[in-house]
Order: structure tokens, then sequence, then C-alpha cells
């Protein structure tokens, strides 16, 4: 294989692996099915990096055993080539540009989606989720009541508030994706805007002492009717 | 040798009775820390350091010793250091190791195995700092410590008698660590996180921080060491820019030590003073801030993670050339990216903290910082691409190690792409993407380039050969099983695997079971290569001073080198790479 052929190579084969990726992520999901609004921010920051990282690894993976094939000493006394000063130079800025690059633009992306994703703090419904070590409680100021599970309401935005009594803990659905952690001391709101109806399992998400791996609750996301039945039966 | 049977006598001999009498005056945790940091002192001072006060303030050389003795006392000479720390990292691992093994039992099928949760999480927290520890002393205190004087071409580091208390820090802090889950249980993870490592009163909890601060002040006096060595024993005609590689990487290791441990301990010192002086810094209801412990943790623990991996990195790009027979590619530039992961380490921390509830806004810098810190880790890729293309290529182990390493830390590298986006670590964050990304780095990144500078200065270390076949044997098993395990624990994470939990859903069961079988691969490469080291001790075949044909300093000295290193002091007149090149001799 010529020298000079090693770019487009990689070009190829990066390109090519990078596509065959995105085809096989649709058929085997690399998330849970989503559940929410904010989910769709983050799930597209997550292919288009997944992209990214599956085309630089195939690239990389592909230059380096091309190298390791077709540059082996035949003999001991072999050296390698005196390598030419003035080329060198340009391939190290020519690096240096294309990671600034695409460093700048993965930076762009993140940005934007973290922007849509703090940007509005209007909600639909308050709910105060209480974390203590090993239990959740949810207080539904509405109804000034406590309640043992997390009713949601599809299509709405909630602003769920949480506090913790004792040590921090976190609050997290994987299907909704955000997380947040609830710190002692503090009251940290978040928005989830439910838009799945079903039974999901939300799950402490940071290490609270020997309780953590059972410290689970049932959230419960349901129709505008169902979610009004179920909380004025509840309470 | 009979210093430390008599330094570690008297030392666990004033420590118990310490506790059990200020036990009763003090209570047991802050018994513990007085009885503890007296008990460190008697150690140090009898296992050697008293006498080497005593000959410092005479002004006399400390004391020369011969034969295997030396490596179980208090020995200046760097070479002996070095051995030290590579043995004691070695031990560390195995430690750290059987508890990834036992994790990885309990964890081959949801509901719970054999271990209680409360056994589990202390299990956990062990492994973890075990490793932690691992992972910051083997390669730059082990192998830096005997290679880099050498490869400045000076006779010891700068302060050789303190190069041997930082070493000799270590054990104490060791043997107090394994003490700690026995005494009441870990339940807080080697991050340890206040305000949960602040409750409660068994004393396995105060021995966990005493432990970890100790080993910070080790790390702190050897970095210390490493700087002013480079600063000011370098042999003549060494430029800065024709210190190789690897010695570059450890000053650069030396100055993060030096500008960041501090804070660390810190932090554990305020979780100390809640435990026993019931101080509130992470007390809300007195006015303390839980986050606090994070910043403070974390401003260390970051740029901890690249003492980790720059002296692996520096590792394996000495080894390259060699066995590449080629100059390295990109060496200045190399360097300049050396310091700048220094530099902007510093400032990424809260990439850790995207969930904790600090400031919105602060997500923003802390994901741009951590995305620009990529840039000079890329230009590691550079140096090893540039260098294998058009070599010549020497298949030895210490190259396939530093191929294996390449591979791994290329995924490492590219899943924290998603970590530092913040909307994807809303997702990510505390789960087992999160354990496979940082397994990649510091176990594929910073372990696999650990053993390859390992198999490459063997020879020089012992003066005999590693066998070949099981070096390459055991880097092909343990690479393989490695990813095997790795790889499929980024799909559960992101599919919910959180951390730090000993049991999941059912349906995760085959990928679990798989890779808990992939660790029995891992654990067999290692007991190939604990094999390999002793059979090559003892009847290993004679490695002669340069059997890699490599130009660095290190080379020109005998295998092993003799005190003083060097017969005269050598003279520096060309670049360190000039593989290929024909000698201005």
């Amino acid at each position: 294989m010529k020298n000079k052929s090693v770019v487009p190579f990689m070009l190829l084969v990066g390109g090519a692996i990078a596509y065959g990726l995105s085809v096989i992520f649709k058929r085997f999901p690399t998330m849970p099915p989503a559940a929410s609004a904010e989910a769709a921010f983050v799930d597209s920051a997550w292919h288009g990096l997944l992209v990214v990282e599956g085309a630089v690894y195939a690239m990389v993976m592909a230059f380096l055993l091309y190298c390791v094939f077709a540059f082996r000493a035949r003999s001991r006394d072999e050296q390698g080539d005196k390598f030419d000063h003035s080329r060198g130079h340009f391939v190290e800025v020519a690096w240096i540009a294309g990671s600034i690059a695409l460093t700048l633009a993965l930076a762009a992306l993140g940005t934007h989606e973290l922007r849509r994703l703090i940007s509005n703090p209007e909600a639909d419904i308050d709910i105060e989720v209480r974390a203590q070590q090993f239990s959740w409680e949810f207080y539904y100021p509405r109804f000034k009541q406590f309640g043992a599970k997390l009713f949601l309401e599809k299509g709405k935005r909630h602003r769920i508030i949480l506090t913790s009594k004792d040590v921090v803990h976190a609050f997290w659905v994987p299907e909704f994706r955000i997380k947040q952690d609830a710190v002692p001391g503090k009251a940290i709101p978040m928005i989830i805007t439910p838009t799945k109806t079903g039974e999901f399992t939300m799950m402490c998400n940071q290490l609270c002492g020997w309780g953590h791996t059972d410290m689970l609750a049932t959230v419960e996301v349901l129709e505008h009717e169902q979610f009004e039945q179920a909380l004025n039966s509840e309470f | 040798m009979t210093d430390l049977i008599f330094g570690l006598v008297s030392g666990v001999g004033a420590f118990v009775l310490g506790s059990a009498v200020l036990g009763r005056l003090l209570g047991p945790q802050a018994a513990a820390v007085l009885s503890y940091l007296a008990s460190l002192l008697i150690f140090l001072a009898v296992v050697g350091g008293a006498k080497a006060l005593r000959s410092y303030a005479r002004g006399a050389h400390p004391e020369e010793k011969h034969g295997l003795a030396r490596y179980f006392s208090f020995d200046v000479d760097h070479k002996v250091v070095g051995i030290q720390y590579t043995a004691a990292a070695l031990i560390v691992f195995l430690v750290g190791g059987l508890m990834a093994l036992i994790m990885r039992l309990e964890l081959a099928r949801h509901g719970l195995q054999f271990l209680s949760p409360q056994q589990y999480n202390s299990i956990m927290t062990m492994h973890g700092i075990s490793m932690v520890i691992v992972a910051l002393i083997a390669t730059a205190g082990g192998l830096g410590n005997f290679v880099v004087p050498l490869q400045l071409g000076a006779r010891d580091m700068a302060f050789p008698r303190m190069n041997a208390l930082s070493f000799w820090l270590l054990p104490p802090a060791v043997l107090l660590l394994l003490a700690a889950p026995l005494s009441g249980g870990l339940d807080f993870g080697w991050t340890a996180y206040a305000p949960l490592s602040t409750q409660g009163s068994t004393v396995g909890k105060i021995y966990f921080f005493l432990a970890f601060i100790t080993a910070g002040f080790s790390s702190i006096f050897s970095g210390v060491n490493f700087l002013a060595t480079a600063l000011t024993m370098r042999a003549r005609g060494m430029s800065w820019t024709r210190i190789p590689a690897f010695t570059w990487s450890v000053i650069s290791a030396a100055i993060i030590q030096i500008m960041g441990t501090s804070v660390v301990a810190a932090s554990l010192i305020m979780v100390i003073f809640d435990r026993i002086l019931h101080t509130s810094f992470f007390n809300p209801e007195l006015g303390g801030n839980a986050l606090l412990y994070q910043h403070l943790f974390w401003y260390y623990s970051h740029p901890a993670v690249y003492i980790m991996i720059l002296p692996a990195f520096g590792a394996i790009l000495e080894i390259i050339p060699v066995y590449a027979r080629k100059p390295l590619f990109a060496y200045k530039l190399v360097i300049a990216s050396f310091l700048a992961i220094t530099a902007l380490s510093f400032v990424v921390w809260a990439h850790h903290m995207f969930t904790s509830g600090m400031w919105m806004l602060l997500k923003l810098p802390f994901m741009i910082n951590t995305e620009l810190i990529s840039i000079p880790t890329g230009v590691v890729f550079l140096a090893v691409m540039g260098t294998l293309w058009r070599a010549r290529m020497r298949l030895d182990s210490p190259m396939l190690w530093a191929l294996a390493m390449t591979a791994n830390f290329l995924i490492g590298g590219l899943t924290g792409i998603p970590l530092a986006d913040a909307p994807t670590d809303l997702h990510l964050h505390d789960t087992w993407f999160i354990v496979a990304h940082f397994h990649f780095t510091i176990m594929g990144g910073a372990v696999f380039g650990f053993f390859a500078g390992f198999h490459h200065w063997f020879p020089k270390m012992t003066g005999r050969r590693l066998n070949e076949a099981l070096a390459k044997t055991q880097c092909a098993l343990m690479f393989v099983g490695f990813n095997a395990v790795f790889i499929p624990l980024f799909w559960l994470g992101s599919h919910g695997m959180r951390r730090h939990v000993a049991d999941f859903p059912a349906w995760m069961d085959p990928v679990q079971t798989f890779a808990s079988a992939a660790a029995l691969l891992v654990a067999a490469s290692v007991v190939l290569f604990i094999f390999n080291v002793i059979r090559s001790l003892r009847t290993g075949e004679n490695a002669g001073d340069n059997p890699w044909e490599a130009i660095t300093l290190e080379w020109k000295a005998p295998s092993p080198p003799p005190h003083g290193n060097f017969k005269t002091p050598p003279v520096v007149d060309r670049d360190p790479y000039d593989y290929g090149v024909a000698s201005k001799a």
C-alpha cells in the first residue's frame, strides 16, 4: 500500500465505520427509550458525539494497525527513515488546528444543548422530592400531603424541588435522562416533562450509605384525567 | 532489616497502646488520630529517620548499604527507593485486584450472592482507594525514582534522605488502610463525600482519612524531590529540550503533586475535625456546606489523574522510539502538551460536579475547559502515530504494551467526551459509563503504561531479562480480558447501571456474567506476570548494559547501576531520540 494513500484510506474507513455504527445503534439502542422532553437534548448531543468518537476511533486504529503490519523491521539492524523536519512541522500544525476546530465544534454543540436545558425555569406543576437514608418522600404542595409514589402528568412541565434530610442523594430516572443531586441544606429545582405514560423506576444515584442499592421509588406518568384521579384518590 | 522490625513493632505497639489508653479519655476516633500521629513518627524515627536526621545535621553522607537487606531498610539510594516503590505498588495492586475479583464474583448475577451490602461497600471502597494509590505511585514513584536521575545523568536525587522518607510513609498508611474496613466498615467509596463521611462513629473511617493524608505527604515530598533534581542536577549538555519524554512527564506530574495535594489533605482534615471536634465545615444545619467538600476534593483529585497518566504517556513515548528505531515525532510539542495538561488540569475539576447542585452557570466554563484539555492529550496520539509512520518496528514486549496502552487510552479518552459535555453527563454521571471510562484511562492507560515501562526498564533495574514469550502472552491476555470486561460496562451504564451498588435488574445478567468471566482472564494474566518476575529474578538471562539498544543516559550505566550511577559524570552531545541518525561522537 503506498504511503500517500493512508489519509484517504483512513477517511474512507472512518466514514464507513461511522455510518455503520449509526446503523447499529439504531438497531441496538445505546440508551433506554426516551420518556421526557429533556431527553431529546441529551440524546441529540449523545448521538452526535457517538458518531465523532466512532469515526476518530476507527481512523486512529486503522492507522495504528496499518503501521504495525507495514512497518515491521525485517532484521535487528534496520533503522527507521530519518524523517523530514519540514513535513513534520506541517503535520503538527495541521493536527493542532484540526483538534482545536473539532474541540470548538463539540463545545458549541454542548453549549447549545446546555442552554436549551437550563434556559426555561417555568413549570406547570410543583412537587417536592425529599431524600433521606434510605427512602424517598413526595410532597404535593397542592394537597399539602406526602405520597408514596411520584405521580407525574404526561406533557406537563414539573418543577421537582430536591431536598435531603441527611447526606447527598440523587434523583434519577434513566428514561428521563437528566439527574440531579439532593443536597442537605439546599433546595434544588429540576424540570421534567414526561412524554410517555407508564411506570418507571427512580433510583438514588449518589452513594448515600449502606442502603444505597435499594433506595428506589416508583414513578407513574399518567394522562391528565388519570393523573387527577390518582392524586385525588391518594389524598 | 532489624530497624524495620523494631520500627514496625514500636509503631504498631504505640498505636495499639495509645488507642487503648487515650480511647477512654477522648473517644476512639480522637484517640486513633493522636495515636496514629505518634506511632507514625516513632516508626519513621526507628526505621531510619532518626539516623538520617543525625547524619544530615552532622553533614555526613548517608550510609551506603549492600545486599538484599537494603530493600527492607531506610536506604537513600534512589534505585533502592524506586524498587521499594515498585514492589509496594505491585503488592497493593494485588490487594486491590483481589477486591475487584470479589466484587466481580458478587456482581456476576442480580441479587446478593454472598456479600451483604455493607461488605460490598467496604470492599468496593478498598478497591477504589488501593487502585488510586497504585496508579499514583507505580510509574512516577517506582519507575520514576529509578530512572529519572539516571536519565538526567545525576548521581542521585536532589534530596536522597527525603526520598527514603517519601517511601517509608507508605507502609504505615497501607497497614492502617487495611485495618479500616475491619474496624466498622467503609460505606462511602474512595471519594468519601461529606456529609456521609462525617457520619457515624466507627473508628475504621478515621483510619481511611489518616492513611489518605499520609500518602498525600509522601506524594508532596516526592514531587519536590523530582522538581529539584530536574532543576539542579542535569548532566552537562542536557538542555531542557534534551530531557527525555519520560523525565519530562514525571516533572509535570511532580508540579501537580506539589500544587494540588495539600488541598485534598485540607478537605480530609476538615472531615476528621467534623468527626472528632464537631466542627461543621460540611454540616449545613450549623452553617456548613456539603458542596465545599466536593470542590476541595476534586480540585486535587482531578489533577491527580494526570499524575497517574502523564508518567504513563512519558513511558510509552520513551519506549516507542527505541523499538521503532526512529526519533520521537513532535517531541517538543509533546513537552509543551505535558505542561499544557498540567496547567489545564487545575481548571476542570467541577466536571465531576455537573449534577451536584452547584451554581448552574458553572457548568459552562468547566465543560469548555475539559474539552480544551483534549487538545494537548491528542498530541500524545500524534506523537505515537508520527513515530510509528515509516518506522522499523521491533515487536518486543515493551512495544506491545505501549501499543496496547495506546489502543486502550484511545477508548478512554474518546469516552471522556460525552462526560465533558454537560448535557450528556447529566445522564451518564455516577453510572457505569463513568466506571468504564476511568478504567480505560487508569487501568488501560496508566497501568498498561506501567507494565510497558516495567518490561522496558526491568533489565536496567535488575540486570536480568524477563521471559519475552511469557511477557507477550501476559500482554495479550490482559488486553483481551480487560477490554472484554469493560467495553460492555459502557452499555450497561448508559442503560441505567448505577455506581456503588451491589445489585441490579435481572435483565442485565448476561452482560454481567460475561464481564465477570472475562475478569478471570485479567486475573490469570496477573498470575503469569508474578510468575515471570519471580522466575526472571532468580534465573533470568543476563541483560547486559543496553539490551534494547537505546540512546538515553540510563542505558550508559551498568545493569543494575552501582551507587553514584556513573563512573564519570556523563556529557550529553545529542538529542535523546536520534535513532537512525549518525552519532556526533
